[in-house]
């Protein structure tokens, strides 16, 4: 069952197009995050759906009913911002139970929701505390707290840990997908942290320039991405690319490392030889059982204790980032063979499409 | 590094000017304080020490004025200016600052270059407009024309400025219309704000000579700076006895900073931090 549909959605800022059609459909229950580079429209299209920008053409569906002009009260959604938003002269209950006052809920409902929430998210002690007297975990806390109460159909997310130290991050993040499976509830959360997306996404939305670019599960997204730029987004340190070229041999055809050696990648979909091709390979795919190798010289190591990244070099200058768990014996300004399996090495053609 | 003389000197060089500068500032009080106790002759004379005139002094004022009347104008008038020009400026100084529209900044750049035009050039359009409304000799002119003023619309959208706007947007997703989120958030958020630019207008409302002089014209409508500058301007003023009006007219701005200083000065450094 789809909950929520976007179809062909658009934004403008003046003639200015900020969201080129956005086509997406976001099921009952799942957790949905929008990952992206700064400034490509995961803020615009999440404020879209919560009402508090307008949709400049295309539908936002909720539930089958067309929501493009629905009041964002009358949405269904709660939305948690990043900087928490907290009504600064109100006590934590109050900001809690504010919107229930309005919705016109009796008080006893709502001191009942209200404790219901602090029990899940452990803010009993806080409830009378005003939001300057929190820590920014607990004002966090608070602000997931605030939507709870309201027991919204979807719930969403605008960055909402970036404002968090390192721990207390990790921490939250627990917390929330946590609250994903006690709630049952429907997410859609946006950030522009991998290690979030990855973890809490049952379903990631890449997002470049006002485009989707693509739409997976964490692991289809970093095993079997659409593209280069879905390639380089998924997976820390990012992928290496290196160039190469399209060559046919005993009627099959491979991508080929010209500058490498006889390295050869087999390549299913059709394409012509002499074809310039990026090949990229994961810095964790190199491994000493690989089947094919790079003669590179190292540049820097980074000593990481259980792993060590290797930045090495080619002599066409090409760099290359090498994770492996044994580095420890490595030095720089040593020359090494990277050994890799070729059937790890993902193909992209000159528009960046990947050629599986 | 500095040697101690240097320092002496330099701490006697601050210390004398912060205490000149000081002494600038309260010389006024004290004469008002000390004229209201001595007879008009003595002040003329230039005594500045406390006299004996001062209970002869109160007797007289408060005999040839018609005080809870006079105070009552003035209150009246300081009153309801300041409430009605906080309530319209901020408005505008919010909308400004909320609201997109295309026309936005040059209209408000128009605004604010009515604050160079001196009033002398806007009083006599101004007694015209409201000789045909037939307001002349009521409170109501002397309010209605304080209240869009563009220094308080500037001095709110300034501070506005510092308002998050997701607060606006949390208040929507929690189903506040617009005029909900300014009464219910943005009012109380902008407390000191809204403290800081009572007590300023307040005080020029309670301080306005020029233009009452002009619109109010009988005895019953008079404020307390009329008053007081009418008996200064008697054929043989008594200062004395206008010592004592001014102390009278100074009270109330002195009340109303010293119960909102704190808030004032936390206005004037922004409300929301
Ligand atoms: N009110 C506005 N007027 C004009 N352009 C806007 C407005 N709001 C956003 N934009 C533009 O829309 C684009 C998308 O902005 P958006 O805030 O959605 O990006 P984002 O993906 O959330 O980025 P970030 O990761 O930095 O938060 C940007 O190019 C931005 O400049
Ligand atoms: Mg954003």
């Amino acid at each position: 069952m789809s909950e929520l549909q976007l179809s062909d959605v658009r934004k403008s800022y003046g003639g200015f197009e900020v969201i080129k059609g956005v086509d997406l459909d976001i099921r009952s229950g799942e957790f949905v995050v929008f990952v992206g580079p700064s400034g490509c429209g995961k803020s615009t299209l999440l404020r879209m759906i919560a009402g508090l920008e307008d949709i400049t053409s295309g539908d936002l569906t909720i539930d089958d009913v067309l929501m493009n002009d629905v009041d964002p009260s009358k949405r269904g959604i709660a939305m948690v911002f990043q900087s928490y938003a907290l009504y600064p002269h109100m006590t934590v209950r109050e900001n809690m139970g504010f919107a229930l006052r309005f919705a016109g809920v009796p008080k006893a409902e709502i001191e009942k929701r209200v404790s219901e929430a602090a029990g899940i998210l452990e803010l009993g002690p806080l409830l009378d505390r005003k939001p300057k007297q929190l820590s920014g975990g607990q004002r966090q806390r608070v602000a997931i707290g605030r939507a709870i109460v309201r027991h919204p159909k979807i719930f969403l997310f605008d960055e909402p840990l970036s404002n968090l130290d390192a721990e207390l991050r990790v921490h939250m993040r627990i917390e929330i997908a946590r609250l994903h499976k006690q709630l049952a509830a429907t997410i859609i959360y946006v950030t522009h942290d991998q290690v979030e997306a990855m973890t809490l996404a049952d379903k990631i939305v890449v997002m470049r320039g006002g485009v989707v670019e693509q739409v997976g599960s964490p692991l289809d997204l970093y095993d079997d991405p659409a593209n280069l730029f879905v390639a380089g987004f998924i997976g820390s340190p990012k992928m290496n690319f290196l160039k190469g070229v399209i060559e046919a041999a005993d009627g099959r055809t491979y991508a080929r490392l010209p500058d490498y050696g006889d390295a050869r990648i087999p390549v299913n979909a059709r394409a012509a030889p002499e074809t310039r091709v990026t090949i990229g390979i994961r810095p964790e795919h190199f491994n000493d059982q690989g089947s094919a190798s790079l003669d590179l010289t190292i540049d820097m190591l980074e000593h990481l204790g259980g792993e060590t990244f290797a930045y090495a070099r080619h002599g066409n200058g090409e760099l290359v980032v090498i994770e492996t768990k044994n580095g420890r014996g490595l030095k720089a300004g040593e020359r090494i063979a990277a050994r890799f399996d070729p059937a790890c090495a993902l193909v992209f053609d000159a528009d960046g499409k990947r050629l599986r | 590094m500095k040697n101690g003389i240097g320092r002496i000197a330099t701490a006697t060089f601050t210390y004398g000017f912060l205490g000149l500068m000081a002494f600038l500032s309260i010389f006024p009080f004290i004469w008002m304080v000390l004229g209201a106790s001595n007879s008009s002759i003595d002040i003329i004379k230039g005594r500045i020490l406390p006299g004996e005139a001062f209970t002869a002094n109160v007797g007289k004022f408060f005999t040839t004025v018609n005080v809870p009347l006079v105070f009552w104008n003035s209150a009246k008038v300081a009153i309801f200016a300041t409430v009605l020009t906080l309530a319209v400026s901020s408005l505008a100084g919010y909308g400004f600052e909320m609201f997109r529209s295309r026309h936005r900044e040059r209209v408000y750049r128009a605004m604010l270059l009515t604050l160079m035009i001196p009033f002398a050039a806007l009083m006599i359009p101004l007694f015209i407009m409201m000789g045909k409304a037939g307001l002349i000799n009521t409170h109501i002119a002397v309010v209605l024309p304080s209240i869009g003023s563009a220094f308080v619309i500037f001095y709110f959208r300034q501070s506005t400025k510092a308002f998050p706007s997701e607060l606006r947007d949390a208040a929507k997703v929690d189903g506040l219309k617009e005029w909900q989120i300014f009464l219910f958030i943005y009012v109380p958020v902008m407390r000191s704000t809204y403290a800081a630019a009572f007590i300023i207008v307040f005080m020029t409302a309670w301080n306005n000579y020029l233009w009452p002089l002009i619109v109010l014209q009988s005895n019953e409508t008079k404020t307390i700076t009329l008053v007081i500058s009418s008996l200064a301007s008697a054929y043989y003023p008594d200062y004395g006895v206008v010592m004592v009006g001014t102390i009278l007219a100074t009270l109330p701005t002195l009340a109303v900073f010293f119960f909102m200083q704190r808030q004032f000065v936390q206005g004037m450094l922004g409300s929301v931090k």
